[in-house]
């Protein structure tokens, strides 16, 4: 049973369609990412679920109630801003008791109290947002939004203003919470990775329309074109001509090839006992190779494309600049695309 | 370090003086028994102060002129504030035009608008050239662009769109979120345009004299007409009326910024 329901939206402003056709459906609890580029519609499919964008075709239900036409204070949706939108003349209590007054609500202190505990900002009561930081207000607008008990949690970019640790953190203690208060909750990130790792499943859009859907392995493993398989991975993609070419095999179909960078070996030239039954060989030169702590990724030159390969970064291991090397395709981790 | 910051000193002190030179002057003019070929003034004497303090024109002007600015910047405020908030929230697109409005004031000379005013007001159905009326209306026009841009800045630097937004989400009406959340965090955006207005209308000499004229005599009207017999008088009325200024500034800005911790766009 679906808990909620967007139904053929479409959305568009002068002329210019911003969100075409958009479906999809989502189980209580159920943690959904929409994923993309700034500009696919991914804000404006998420601020149309609040009600703070009109949809021009369509329907929106909720727990089984059709809230397409209903104003932003009836939706029962709770939101949190990329920049929080804090109110600066309140504290931090007063930020979170809100909605709750304005529900006039009872037993506000006991709840708000509550909330602060959950998202550990104890002491910081009568705080105003500029005397925080940007992670604590994040959590003030967090919990201001949960303290409503929405049975919809929207969260807008609501990291991406942070710093990498602070972010690593928050996104495992959002995770936490959502998990605590098992509420169902859209996210928007441009962020594959944070996508990747918060996410039960993973809207990737495109001009706004939802290009794939499916969980994070679903999607890294199986993108089902060349926007999703660049966009999520870097993959490694080429035009099944080119690809002929340089395994000097005609035994594969498709449109285009995509590979992903891990999975492909690199082996300098003059070693000799490739496995060739599981593995395509081809030939190429080390062009550029940068490190990223963990991980170092060659940029090799073959006679007809280039291609990233990853590797993990092990000590002593690592190739030159100019060398000449086997690039080693494992076989069954080609990706056939038909678009 | 040391020697930069003592050069932004100096110059802050080099402007300080260059603005504060002209009001000492007036001041110690205001103050002066015989000052003929000295620095300072030979000797001093308050009888300028006694004179104007005793004048019951100086009263009348001074009322005048207040019951005008209190009269003006209310009404623009109360028009103007729920205007442009809500053309900055739910019609962007209509923005430009006010914006063109609110700058008009800029493009007509005082001495073209007061002719045209006076020739529209004196008869038709509307027939309020001569009286104190007319000039709460161009008045109303004058200060337009501070309470237009000193409104919408402060909107837009407390992102007044998404904290409506925000508190539609959390359940208030449109009018309780501008109650609540923006008006509270506008408020000294509000109070500067408010003070410049004022300011402004204070020393505002054409439209009064084209318009009203002494049917009505404001400050600067009684100003220009004491600058004839004696100056000594006029720098006291200018003294006068600058503390009046700076007293309604201080205390108006004091009963605004008491609270230590309330956010302000002063403190930024």
């Amino acid at each position: 049973m679906s808990y909620v329901t967007i139904d053929q939206v479409t959305k568009g402003y002068n002329h210019q369609v911003v969100l075409e056709n958009i479906s999809l459906t989502l189980k209580k609890g159920e943690f959904a990412t929409l994923l993309g580029q700034s500009g696919c519609g991914k804000s404006t499919l998420l601020r149309s679920i609040a009600g703070l964008e009109d949809v021009n075709e369509g329907s929106i239900f909720i727990d089984g109630k059709d809230i397409t036409h209903l104003s932003p204070r009836n939706r029962e949706v709770g939101m949190v801003f990329q920049s929080y939108a804090l109110f600066p003349n309140m504290t931090v209590f007063e930020n979170i008791a809100y909605g709750l007054k304005m529900k006039k609500a009872k037993d506000i202190k006991s709840r708000v109290t509550r909330m602060i505990e959950l998202v550990d900002l104890i002491g910081k009561e009568q705080s105003y947002p500029h005397q925080l930081s940007g992670g604590q207000q994040q959590r003030v607008a967090l919990s201001r939004a949960l303290v409503m008990e929405p049975k919809v949690l929207l969260l807008d970019e609501p990291l991406s203003a942070l710093d990498a640790k602070i972010r690593k953190n928050l996104q495992k203690e959002l995770k936490r919470i959502q998990k605590e208060l098992d509420i169902t909750t859209i996210f928007v990130t441009h962020d594959q990775e944070e996508a990747m790792t918060m996410s039960d499943r993973i809207f990737v859009m495109n001009k706004g329309k939802i290009v794939q859907s499916g969980s994070p392995t679903e999607i890294y493993t199986s993108p089902v074109n060349t926007f999703v398989a660049k966009f999520i991975g870097n993959y490694n993609v080429l035009s099944i001509d080119v690809f002929r070419k340089l395994v000097q095999s005609t035994e594969i179909d498709g449109n285009e090839v995509a590979i992903r960078p891990e999975v492909l070996q690199l082996v300098a030239a003059g070693e000799n006992h490739l496995d060739l039954q599981a593995n395509w060989d081809i030939k190429g030169t080390i062009k550029d190779v940068s490190m990223t702590g963990n991980v170092l990724r060659y940029e090799v030159e073959t006679e007809e494309s280039a291609f990233l390969v990853d590797d993990l970064h092990h000590q002593g291991k690592m190739l030159e600049q100019g060398a000449q090397v086997h690039i080693l395709v494992p076989k069954k981790e080609c990706i056939m695309l038909a678009n | 370090m040391k020697s930069s910051l003592a050069f932004h000193k100096v110059i802050v002190g080099l402007l300080v003086i260059y603005l504060i030179i002209p009001l000492v002057g007036t001041f110690l003019f205001s103050m002066a028994g015989k000052w003929d070929h000295t620095i300072l003034p030979e000797s001093y004497t308050v009888k300028w102060y006694i004179e104007l303090f005793q004048d019951e024109r100086f009263y009348r002007a001074l009322q005048h002129t207040l019951f005008l600015i209190v009269v003006t910047v209310g009404l623009s405020v109360v028009i103007m504030l729920p205007t442009i908030f809500i053309i900055t929230v739910y019609f962007g697109k209509w923005e430009k035009w006010l914006q063109a409005a609110s700058m008009l004031p800029y493009g007509i000379p005082p001495i073209v608008g007061a002719v045209g005013l006076i020739k529209v007001y004196s008869d038709g159905p509307i027939q309020i050239a001569g009286t104190p009326w007319i000039l709460v209306g161009a008045y109303f026009i004058t200060i337009l662009p501070f309470m237009y841009q000193g409104i919408r800045n402060s909107l837009r630097t407390v992102n007044a769109i998404q904290l409506v937004d925000a508190a539609e989400l959390l359940g208030a009406t449109k009018f309780q979120a501008f109650r609540t959340v923006v008006f509270p965090n506008i408020i000294s955006g509000i109070l500067v345009s408010t003070l410049l207005s004022v300011a402004l209308l204070f020393s505002e000499f054409a439209f009064a004299n084209l318009l009203v004229g002494g049917r009505f005599e404001t400050i600067q009207i009684y100003l220009a007409d004491k600058l004839n017999k004696s100056g000594h008088l006029t720098s006291a009325i200018v003294i006068t009326y600058y503390s009046i200024i700076l007293l309604l500034t201080g205390t108006v800005l004091k009963l605004t910024f008491r609270k230590e911790n309330a956010p302000s766009l002063l403190k930024g």
